[in-house]
């Protein structure tokens, strides 16, 4: 039997660590900042305020600005979603009127079932970024602990696929999926479950390329000590390389999140019927007419949505960026 | 190897050989079914792929070794699914005229042509009619304006009856010797029914009744024979229609009937693809703005992600997950939406950048060509940025904090440790997400469609391109814009061509990568 | 130990491959539709399109429906927009639906593509508004149950100005008397303009898109716009846009705010911003559109309806449900009261007249045309738009704009 665990490039940069495989993997998860580095504010009083600004006051500064970048332009959509009358860039006013009344409203269409759209996100958004974080990892394993004909050319090819101008891609998945319909009808036209595989189809490619970068760093070393100890393959990747690359998977995880969230296009043909639409596609229709336009209810809609968003952040904040830097210093 | 950790191991052993092969048995369950109902339908090719697929799954799975491709043969099943099946597609339409009035089949197309050249002779009566049925054939039985009953089928014109059964209204319903069908029943029969032409005498010239409805029939009269022996149309003034080898019959004049059908052109789109001006024209110009855009997307983005990323990368420093959460909200808002907000920012006259910012200048962000491109990139850059500073964030904790304390204690300055160490370790595990970045904007349709439509144009230049316009906008508005419509077979061609290039860019990129990743 | 190794992957496995599978078998299928089994009589199902402000009106005459005929009706909420597109590329492949809500002016473009079945109102057809009939005609032949008419008037504020001025240099005139920031408003783009919102001012110069043929209809292969009319028309914007009566930055967004906001006597609109205007507490009212040229100035006339889809194996019910459902009095009314919309139904319109706003919006469209519903439609608007911008912004000789802007929608209109 030939032995698919080959260690050489990429992996160096790892095996100059050494970290204590089953301290990285129980830690990783516990904490959200390296221990060692916690500040100590007497020292910082100490040192007075402009060794406080060099050190990390500026970055306050920073984040100010950034604050007001990226949010200024978002003020005008929550303030829009405020105001019962107002229109979304009308007018430089801002938060003129503060009335909930378009958040009331948004749960008592009886035609926009709300609610419904936002449970539907949830459960596509969470069980796409699963499976794509799934088979993303295990993409990423084979391509960086084993090698195999054909594995330069496969990463390089799954990039390229993505490439492709999709100015058809519509036409395609709705034969494609109708065609399905015709013999499971339960993943075809109109099915969450058709449209989740579709998004599924998206797990490799770039996803693959960020999870094989950060898989490479992980040490050969310890895949070997735990083989030795006669674990399987399967073992190994399951209870210590996923550990080990947590904070890619969670980075992953939100990136499929957020763009099957806001992903229109493909979910208003696969999805037929209000109670099994998506936010994106849902609250779309608010202002897709021409002449009754209701951009402050939607504006509402987009507001509430944004916050699962921030909510999965959050989570998964102390994934993204514990991670790995807390184990190796141990 | 200890006996506990053995035991523990053989034990697993056990069990996830017996998922396995559940696992396998529900696939190939599935697949049977699949294979029964191709079977039944008699669609032998893609039984026998289906079969094939079956079996090479089965080997992957049950054989001993070739583990990486039981890694990959999830994802992978996915992929050439829904991505590559996307591609061939494209591929195949690309060598096909398929587009506004040729999207279809030929018998389509003529079943078409008929249906609409029928039409009800104008000022004609209403005939009310109940449909009925005798020995498996339909007849008509009408009842004109005047209360005279008439049957008859396709085969025997309409005589007059006098022993039909009258309902209330004067309509006639039933006749002996006749079932007469219900509603349901014509439901049941909804083409045959509305293809059905009972004439009024031997006489064709005499015209002949159909119904759109099953309850209502009228005269109807044809613009259009269509005779099968020599494929041909011919109108009421004797113009014959013939198929003239390019998707649609046409007449001496070359005047065509709509619908026509898809049909193979080979290289035709190819061909119109070079030679199209609309496109060679404005080519040069616009190649560099699509380059530019794309690389200038993704520097930009990525530096200030990037920044960002490492600024906040600093432990203990209060209220950075605030930061991060409002940084990442330009990610998490509709595109669209965003982009109408940014419209709306940037107008002339209204908007707040003028307004507020400028303090009432008259400054046309989006419709001088240079200030367009800006803008076009700012927006860009606040739409992209969340991105490159999740994934360099992500990408920052891969990089061990010994490499850089060690040569923090060798005496080396922040700037050089980030430069010569941190930098390039990012950059390794980055830079195939920046190539693919930069295939993304240089296909990024929306964000230019969205904010200038390609604008401001040039009137008097003759041709579409505006300042901002890339590749695919434009090619949008020559495979679209024309008078025909949309044109599906030369969008594919252009997608195929403009694939080779960002490709071809692609992975020259790569190899430098490559050299770099050897580098370290 | 070999055979476990292979253990996870396995999960993920069973999902994707019965997907692949089936996909290829799907591949076939929808190559050859006629190897499908007949689907049996009692799941006889109408599948409709619609936007979701439709819905809730068709939910109850399609349940009602159901009961009398026995055929369920599948009401699918679409994004309007998406309808006209969607619909041209699922039709062919046998998968679409039965019925769709659309706009008259995508019937050139349904017949095109050969998607749309002629329908057949019967003697009802006289029981619509003629405009109505007239929109969903297309070479001679009647495609679509009308369910709405509507079309833009001048609206003005009676508190600035309180006689509906004859002309429209009388127009700005009493605009620019009674103080207001701005003299006249109208919703146009800084890239497309807005000709749907110009057109009045166009056609009372004489010049329509296309000439009108004896049968009354458009002829898509001869420009009018062109003619010395056009012409007239072009210098004439150029002098509003220098004058700042027109002015392209003014969305349609801002135009009613600044309405709105009692800053202009003038608004050039359509009946989806009356509601806004009323609960912005401004006294208005509906006036015929002023002529600039001295003909007529008549507006474009939408008219929305329902079609069939060619490829239904459903005519029959669908004829029903459209010429005997949507198309009652009950329905059309309905229709109207959730949409603003007049109604096409000329009973349900003379009802409807009860709204001083419906019949005084309905009193301008008895003046107007309906818009061109030809497939060359699509390249007009966008030369159209812009050229309208470039000459507004003074980019150039009117007239030369507009004789380049004829010369560039005859060629792409030829080569079609």
């Amino acid at each position: 039997m030939t032995n698919p665990f080959n260690p050489s490039d990429g992996q160096e940069i790892g095996a100059r660590l050494n970290p204590a495989v089953a301290g990285a993997a129980t830690t990783v998860r516990d904490r959200d900042e390296p221990r060692e580095t916690r500040p100590s504010i007497p020292e910082r009083r100490r040192r007075g305020f402009g060794y406080w600004f060099r050190d990390t006051g500026w970055r306050h500064l920073i984040g100010v600005v950034m604050l007001v970048f990226a949010a200024f332009p978002l003020a005008y959509v929550l303030s829009a979603s405020l105001n019962p009358t107002g229109t979304l860039v009308g007018s430089n006013t801002l938060f003129r009127t503060i009335d909930f009344g378009n958040y009331v409203e948004l749960f008592q269409l009886p035609q926009q079932p709300y609610a419904a759209w936002f449970v539907n996100t949830m459960v596509i958004g969470l069980t796409t970024s699963l499976g794509t974080v799934f088979l993303g990892a295990l993409a990423a394993y084979a391509f960086s602990r084993m090698r195999f004909t054909g594995r330069r050319v496969g990463l390089l090819t799954l990039l390229l696929v993505q490439m492709f101008p999709q100015l058809l891609g519509v036409v395609a998945i709705f034969l494609l999926l109708s065609g399905i319909g015709e013999i499971f009808p339960q993943i075809g036209i109109g099915t969450q479950a058709g449209l989740i595989l579709v998004y599924l189809g998206g797990a490799l490619g770039v996803n693959t390329y960020l999870m094989y970068g950060f898989f490479n760093t992980i040490p050969v070393s310890i895949d070997e000590a735990a083989k030795i100890d006669g674990a399987s393959h399967a073992r190994i990747f399951f209870t210590i390389i996923l550990r080990l690359v947590a904070p890619i998977l969670a980075v992953v995880g939100l990136l499929s999140f957020i763009g099957t969230t806001s992903e229109f296009v493909i979910a208003s043909i696969v999805l037929t019927s209000p109670e099994t639409q998506t936010l994106a596609v849902g609250l779309y229709q608010f202002v897709s007419q021409e002449t009754s336009t209701n951009w402050t209810l939607f504006s509402a809609g987009a507001v509430l949505a944004a916050i699962p968003v921030m909510a999965l952040f959050l989570y998964l904040q102390k994934y993204i960026i514990g991670g790995l830097t807390a184990g190796s210093v141990k | 190897m200890p006996a506990s950790r053995l035991a523990a191991s053989s034990g697993s052993s056990m069990r996830s050989w017996a998922i396995k092969i559940v696992l396998l048995g529900l696939v190939d369950a599935l697949a049977v079914f699949a294979m029964f109902v191709l079977f039944m339908q008699e669609s032998w090719i893609v039984f026998g792929v289906t079969l094939a697929v079956t079996i090479v799954i089965n080997w992957i799975y049950l054989r001993p070794g070739g583990l990486p491709a039981k890694y990959l043969a999830p994802g992978l099943l996915f992929l050439a699914v829904f991505q590559i099946f996307v591609v061939v597609y494209s591929g195949y339409i690309a060598f096909t005229n398929y587009g506004d009035g040729r999207n279809g089949t030929k018998a389509d197309a003529i079943e078409n042509i008929q249906l609409t050249s029928l039409s009800r002779v104008a000022d004609s009566p209403t005939y009310r009619l109940q449909v009925l049925e005798q020995n498996g054939s339909y007849s008509f039985l009408v009842t004109d304006p005047d209360g005279d009953v008439l049957v008859g089928n396709p085969d025997q014109p309409l005589t007059e009856v006098t022993n039909a059964e009258i309902d209330g209204t004067g309509k006639a319903i039933s006749l002996d010797g006749y079932t007469t069908l219900s509603f349901a029943d014509l439901l049941n029969n909804q083409r045959a029914i509305t293809s059905l032409s009972v004439p009024f005498s031997d006489d064709p010239a005499d015209g002949a009744l159909r119904t759109p409805d099953g309850s209502n029939a009228y005269v109807y009269e044809s613009a259009l024979e269509y005779d099968e022996a020599s494929d041909t149309f011919t109108d009421a003034t004797g113009l014959v229609y013939r198929d003239g080898g390019e998707g649609a019959y046409v007449n001496d004049d070359g005047r065509e009937l709509i619908p026509g059908w898809t049909i193979n052109v080979g290289f035709d789109n190819f061909v119109t693809a070079f030679s199209n001006d609309d496109i060679r024209g404005p080519l040069i110009s616009v190649t560099i703005w699509t380059f530019a855009f794309a690389i200038l997307s993704v520097a930009t983005t990525f530096i200030l992600g990037l920044f960002l990323a490492i600024v906040f990368n600093k432990p203990g420093m209060k209220g950075k997950k605030v930061y991060r959460l409002i940084m990442i909200l330009p990610y998490a808002f509709p595109a669209f939406l965003s982009g109408l907000v940014w419209l709306g920012l940037f107008n002339q006259d209204f908007g707040f950048i003028n307004q507020v910012i400028f303090g009432g200048a008259a400054i046309p962000w989006l419709t001088d060509p240079w200030l367009a491109k800006a803008s076009v990139l700012i927006v860009n850059l606040w739409l992209g940025f969340p991105y490159m500073f999740l994934i360099c964030t992500g990408a920052l904790q891969s990089i061990p904090e010994e490499l850089t304390e060690a040569a923090t204690v060798d005496g080396a300055r922040p700037w050089a440790v980030f430069r010569l160490i941190k930098f390039p370790l990012l950059l390794v595990s980055v830079a195939p997400l920046l190539i693919s970045s930069f295939a993304f904007n240089f296909n990024n349709f929306n964000i230019i469609y969205m904010l200038t439509g390609g604008g401001p144009r040039d009137i008097n230049a003759g041709v579409d391109a505006g300042a901002t316009d890339i590749l695919i906008t434009l090619v949008y508005k020559v495979a679209f814009g024309e008078g025909t419509g949309r044109d599906y077979g030369l969008a594919s061609a252009f997608a195929i061509l403009i694939f080779i290039i960002v490709a071809t860019v692609s992975i020259i990129s790569f190899r430098q990568t490559k050299a770099l990743e050897e580098l370290n | 130990m070999k055979v476990t190794r292979s253990l996870l992957a396995t999960g993920a496995m069973a999902a994707s491959a019965a997907l692949l599978l089936g996909a290829c078998a799907g591949e076939a299928e929808t190559a050859d539709p006629t190897t499908a089994p007949e689907t049996p009589a009692a799941s006889s199902t109408l599948t409709v399109w619609v936007d979701a402000d439709r819905a809730g009106v068709l939910e109850d005459i399609a349940a009602q429906f159901e009961a009398d005929r026995g055929v369920a009706v599948e009401l699918v909420t679409k994004d309007f927009g998406a309808i006209r597109d969607d619909f041209i590329t699922q039709a062919p492949t046998g998968n679409g639906p039965d019925v769709i809500v659309g706009a008259h002016d995508w019937l050139g473009k349904l017949v095109q593509n050969g998607v749309v079945a002629p329908l057949e109102l019967g003697d009802t057809a006289g029981d619509f508004q003629d405009v109505a009939i007239t929109a969903m005609s297309y070479e001679g032949q009647t495609y679509g149950l009308p369910y709405s008419v509507e079309n833009i008037a001048m609206v003005r504020n009676t508190d600035l100005v309180a006689e509906a001025p004859a002309t429209f240099d009388e127009l700005i005139a009493a605009g620019q008397a009674a103080g207001t920031e701005y003299a006249f408003l109208v919703g146009l783009d800084p890239a497309a303009s807005d000709p749907y919102h110009l057109y009045p001012l166009q056609a009372s110069f004489g010049a329509p898109v296309f000439e009108i043929t004896a049968d009354g209809t458009y002829d898509p292969t001869t420009l009018a716009l062109g003619n010395e009319g056009g012409e007239q028309f072009a210098t004439k914007l150029a002098e509003w846009g220098s004058q700042g009566i027109l002015n392209t930055n003014i969305s349609g967004d801002i135009a009613r705010e600044e309405f709105i906001a009692g800053k202009s006597p003038f608004f050039l609109t359509g009946p989806w911003n009356i509601p806004a205007i009323q609960e912005g507490g401004i006294n208005y009212a509906i006036d015929p559109i002023p002529t600039a040229g001295g003909e007529t100035a008549s507006p474009f006339v939408g008219v929305q309806g329902f079609f069939v889809s060619s490829r239904s194996e459903n005519t029959i019910a669908a004829t029903e449900f459209l010429v005997n459902y949507i198309g009652s009095e009950e329905v059309q009314t309905a229709l109207y009261e959730v949409g603003g919309r007049a109604p096409a139904l000329l009973s349900a319109f003379e009802a409807a007249q009860a709204d001083a706003d419906v019949a005084a919006f309905g009193a301008v469209g008895a003046e107007g045309v309906p818009m061109p519903n030809v497939p060359a439609m699509d390249v007009v608007w966008s030369d159209w738009g812009s050229s309208q911008v470039a000459i507004i912004n003074g980019q150039g000789d009117p007239v030369e704009l507009w004789r380049a802007m004829v010369a560039s929608i005859q060629e792409k209109v030829t080569a079609g």
